[in-house]
């Protein structure tokens, strides 16, 4: 070095300067080592995870059929508009709500949720931000595209009514997986998403293990903004299997008609096979559309009506076949009558108990609607004598009815296949309450027992099993929707990723019977007493067909006390019915809330049903054609 | 400059060192061309080194002394860039006016060059002085050198750039015999003062949230919000960490920089494309090209003729020794997300051609060593 100076140690200093170059370089070589080498695998795997993802292609949901494979439940293709997470976390959300809600018409506040929503979620996860998109709204997004990365356009099958409110609370209706069922431990143990579609409700809630299709997947490729460069793997959906049911739609629409056009538009109707349990109508009003459910809950209009759906009054979104309770009325008598027979309080050749047009308990008299003498049962039941029943029942005494409500199962579900049944009142049920606030179970209970009031509150579905199996000599079987699911094959090679087994079609696993033991002497007295009420000038002589031999039994409830049973508190009218009397195909109960007389408004009612069904089966009636004549 | 290039010029000039120099360029036109292949990134980078490789030639060609005597000139000049940078000639980029577009010439980043005239004129104050340890006085002219130009750069505001301008100042007067004990006082002090000027800064707000959590991210990668500030290192760890050993093969198409999980690949990360490319032996490689050139800077200044020309040369060495680490420690996620490119391998004129001028000033000392 020609400029040494030895006072400036000036080789030592530059000597220093080259040292701390080379310890500054061996510290990135050693980190590099530690980074490649030592967790090269590691980071590896980290950059596969963000790179690949799987878009999930959604299963075709098994349709629903009635028993003569006429459509009641169908997908159909439409567009979602979707929200992906991975390029909304890096903006801030607020500036986004706006422009969505208003070039695809959606409320700001449901944008707002969703986008809470997606955040929350893990990465590469997906949203339906606008379910059964427009044209307007698919060309919207695709004019965005550069702005809103995060849209994107997908095909969905979407579950599709066609015939609106007919069936509606048979079918339910399907919908997004809710929060709170998403915390359960079964559902999450299934592998249920956010997102997720469920039946909610009706035969789709039921059945929605097999109606749910397995969807497939489509491995790709992603960018960091989530676009989608290559694909890997496309493993098909697996559909879902269809449905065959026991509804007959013919007769479905018959019954449906007959409430569309009773005097109050409230009420139920519901047939079945009395010799299996296969239910071929279940009509319930007011009802609701369920189309509603799916389309309406991202747009604004959809989501005023489901509101107004859940305030009505009339309470249109409920099952009244199955989960409403009425005081059952003299339909309560049947069952009754079969007991009293059973239990020896009367028998086949003595049944004779008095009437009295009424009887005095303390001091109050509750009076019979006329003045019977000392009918024998076939009379009784084909006149409705309440006078006859109140002192049977306190022959029979409280206990009598007990056992009678449990021979014929008034103290369960019927097993029908739908949720949340609802399980009927009565003395049993009610008997500790009574006990505990008024000491003892008086006589006057006893008697309003006798003609289904006061303590019976009965889900028609539940009459109905116990009256029709009276005509079958005593077979009560559980109702039900499922004739069959059909079979689906399976998707792909055993045992690649893909890989969905065969699913096997199968019917409804039929329980056995509950057999309500029964004398053919007994069951003849009683049906003899049902044929009376309609072709022997009963309470439903009104609805008598020549050719076609109805056994029913009429009801009248009362809502509230003699005299204020005006207006909106009328009584409910029931008819409860098998035909042909002496060889039942088919059994049908109608319920019409608050009418008044149930031989002059549910009987009508169920008659509707009938004829519907000798339309079909090509028994011709008379009586109309005389009529039209 | 020199009219003439004589024989003797040929075989002194410092062939190895313009060797390392262009062949780390190349390199970094592959791994950018590996970054971003369907962007012109790539060949505009081969016309850059082209345009560089002429600057260096000149600038070596030239000699230095009259060179370092002109340095008020260029020092005013590059001053003035700067002022014009902030003024509305500039061009703001990334929220960063550091950019100048001028006619005829097109766009350029003034504090790349700028560096040249402040090692220039530092060199010219503190050649001439002879024995003896340094003096306070002198110390703070050199600040005052140094001031100017990093108080404009800072106003851009361009904190990475300005930082790398403190190496020259500190390699400057270490060489000139800055007292050891100041050099030990000084170390103390910026181990105190560093983080306690950034707890300041953090109450008092004059750091942005945004450069407290780059901090952040640095001591505790893995639970920083990978989508948020932790964004960019965690992608580049991963993305070197990908490489592994020798560099991913064949599957280009679904590289960390293709698919745009890694940021500004072809600039600030073009280290962590390198590593996922080439892998542990690539960077390796890499970084011994990178030793190999700062020892011939180091060796060259040894062999100056005087004391301007030494302080040239290790002005430059130590500013390039200190921007590699700073950009490579930031890719090996260790040091905070600074915006400083990589030396000779980033794309971009301004770095390569500043870089090259700079190596054109080693050659031409190198060349004049046997003057007087």
């Amino acid at each position: 070095m020609k400029i040494n100076d030895y006072t400036q140690n000036l080789s030592f200093r530059i000597g220093s300067i080259h040292i701390i170059a080379f310890v500054l370089l061996t510290i990135l070589g050693v980190r590099l080592y530690y980074l490649q080498v030592v967790k090269g695998e590691y980071y590896s795997e980290r950059a596969e995870n963000q790179r690949i993802r799987l878009i999930p292609i959604p299963a075709p949901r098994g349709a629903i059929f009635d028993r003569n494979g006429k459509i009641l439940v169908d997908s159909r293709p439409t567009y979602n508009v979707t929200l992906s997470n991975e390029p909304i976390k890096k903006i801030n959300v607020n500036d986004r709500v706006e422009e969505y809600a208003m070039g695809l018409n959606l409320e700001p506040q449901f944008v707002v949720e969703r986008l809470n929503l997606i955040k929350k979620q893990p990465e590469f996860e997906m949203m339906v931000l606008k379910e059964n998109a427009t044209i307007q709204d698919i060309s919207w997004v695709e004019a965005h595209i550069l702005e809103f990365p995060e849209l994107r356009v997908e095909l969905q099958p979407q579950r599709f009514y066609p015939h609106k409110t007919i069936l509606a609370h048979v079918l339910g209706y399907v919908g997004e997986i809710s929060p709170k069922q998403l915390e359960k431990p079964e559902i999450i143990a299934k592998g249920f998403r956010p997102g997720d579609i469920v039946g909610k409700g009706g035969l789709e809630q039921y059945y929605d293990e097999y109606l749910r299709g397995k969807p497939g997947y489509r491995k790709v490729i992603v960018d960091s903004r989530g676009r989608v460069q290559d694909e890997i793997e496309v493993v098909q959906p697996q559909a879902g299997q269809d449905l065959i049911s026991t509804i007959d739609l013919d007769l479905q629409l018959a019954a449906e008609e007959k409430l569309a056009t009773s005097a109050t538009k409230r009420g139920v109707i519901v047939a079945t096979d009395p010799n299996n349990g296969e239910i071929l109508v279940m009509a319930s009003q007011p009802s609701f559309d369920p189309n509603v459910f799916i389309q309406g809950s991202s747009d604004p209009e959809g989501r005023k009506q489901i509101a107004a759906y859940w305030q009505d009054e009339t309470r249109p979104l409920y099952n009244r076949a199955i989960q409403g309770r009425y005081p059952p009325g003299s339909t309560w008598k049947i069952p009754e009558s079969l007991a009293a027979l059973q239990q020896g309080v009367i028998t086949v050749k003595n049944s004779n108990v008095a009437c009295g047009g009424g009887i005095q308990i303390g001091n109050k008299f509750t009076r019979c609607m006329g003045s019977h003498g000392s009918p024998p049962l076939s009379y009784a039941i084909t006149k409705s004598c309440d006078g006859y029943y109140y002192r049977l029942a306190l022959k029979m005494k409280i206990e009598g009815l007990i056992e009678m409500i449990e021979t014929f199962d008034f103290d369960k579900r019927t097993g029908v296949d739908l949720p949340n049944e609802k399980v009927t009142q009565t003395p049993k049920s009610w008997m500790p309450y009574i006990l505990k606030s008024e000491g003892k179970w008086s006589d006057i209970r006893t008697v309003y027992a006798s003609i289904g009031q006061d303590t019976v509150v009965a889900t028609p579905i539940s009459i109905l099993r116990a009256v029709s199996s009276i005509g079958v000599k005593g077979r009560m079987y559980v109702p039900h929707f499922l004739k069959e699911f059909k079979p689906i094959s399976a998707i792909g090679e055993s045992g690649s990723s893909g890989y969905a087994p065969e699913r096997q079609g199968f019917g409804f696993k039929r329980p056995e019977p509950k057999l309500i033991p029964m004398t053919p002497e007994q069951e003849e007295v009683m049906v003899k007493g049902m044929w009376g009420v309609v072709n022997g000038g009963g309470t439903g002589a009104g609805i008598r067909i020549p050719n076609f031999e109805i056994a029913g039994k009429t009801g009248t409830a009362q809502v509230t006390e003699l005299g204020k049973d005006t207006g909106k508190l009328k009584d409910h009218a029931w008819f409860v019915s098998f035909a042909p009397a002496y060889k039942p195909e088919i059994a049908v109960i109608a319920l019409i809330e608050n009418v008044g007389f149930g031989g002059s408004h549910a009987a009508p009612a169920a008659k509707g049903v009938y004829e519907a069904y000798m339309l079909k089966k090509g028994i011709s009636n008379e009586a109309q054609e005389i009529a039209k004549k | 400059m020199a009219a003439i290039i004589e024989k003797r010029d040929l075989r002194d000039f410092d062939w190895l060192t313009a060797c390392i120099a262009v062949a780390i360029v190349c390199f970094g036109i592959w791994q950018i061309h590996n970054a971003q292949p369907e962007m012109p990134y790539w060949s505009k980078q081969i016309i850059g080194l082209c345009i560089a490789l002429v600057a260096l030639i000149v600038v070596a060609f030239t000699d230095y002394r009259r060179i370092i005597d002109a340095a008020p000139v260029f020092y005013v000049g590059g001053l003035i860039l700067l002022i014009l940078v902030l003024t509305p000639l500039g061009v703001k980029v990334n929220g960063q006016q550091a950019w100048l577009k001028l006619p005829i010439i097109g766009q350029f980043q003034p504090s790349e060059f700028v560096k040249i005239p402040v090692v220039l004129m530092l060199a010219k104050y503190f050649g001439v002085r002879q024995a003896g340890t340094l003096r306070l006085k002198e110390i703070f002219i050199g600040i005052a050198i140094l001031a100017a130009p990093v108080g404009l750069i800072m106003l851009e505001p361009d904190a990475g750039q300005a930082m790398t301008y403190f190496p020259i100042l500190a390699v400057i007067l270490f060489l000139s015999a800055v007292k050891i004990r100041y050099v030990v006082l000084a170390i103390a002090a910026c181990l105190v003062i560093v983080p306690v000027a950034f707890w300041i800064g953090v109450q008092t707000g004059k750091i942005k949230q945004y450069q407290i959590e780059r901090v952040n991210v640095i001591l505790d990668p893995e639970s920083a919000d990978p989508r948020g500030f932790g964004y960019h290192t965690v992608q580049s760890m991963i993305t070197v960490g990908k490489g592994g050993l020798s560099g991913i093969k064949g599957d280009t198409e679904t590289s960390q920089s293709v698919l745009k999980f890694l940021p500004e690949p072809h600039t600030d990360f073009i280290f962590a494309v390198t590593a996922e490319n080439t892998g542990f032996i690539g960077c390796i490689s890499l970084l011994l090209a990178y030793a190999l050139l700062l020892s011939r800077l180091v060796a060259g200044a040894r062999d100056a003729s005087d004391r301007a020309g030494m302080l040239v040369i290790m002005a430059i060495t130590g500013e390039l020794a200190f921007q590699i680490f700073i950009n490579v420690g930031m890719v090996l996620g260790f040091l905070p997300v600074i915006g400083v490119p990589l030396p000779l391998m980033s794309a971009g004129l301004s770095a390569v051609l500043a870089t090259f001028i700079a190596i054109g000033f080693v050659i031409s000392v190198k060349l004049r060593r046997f003057v007087n």
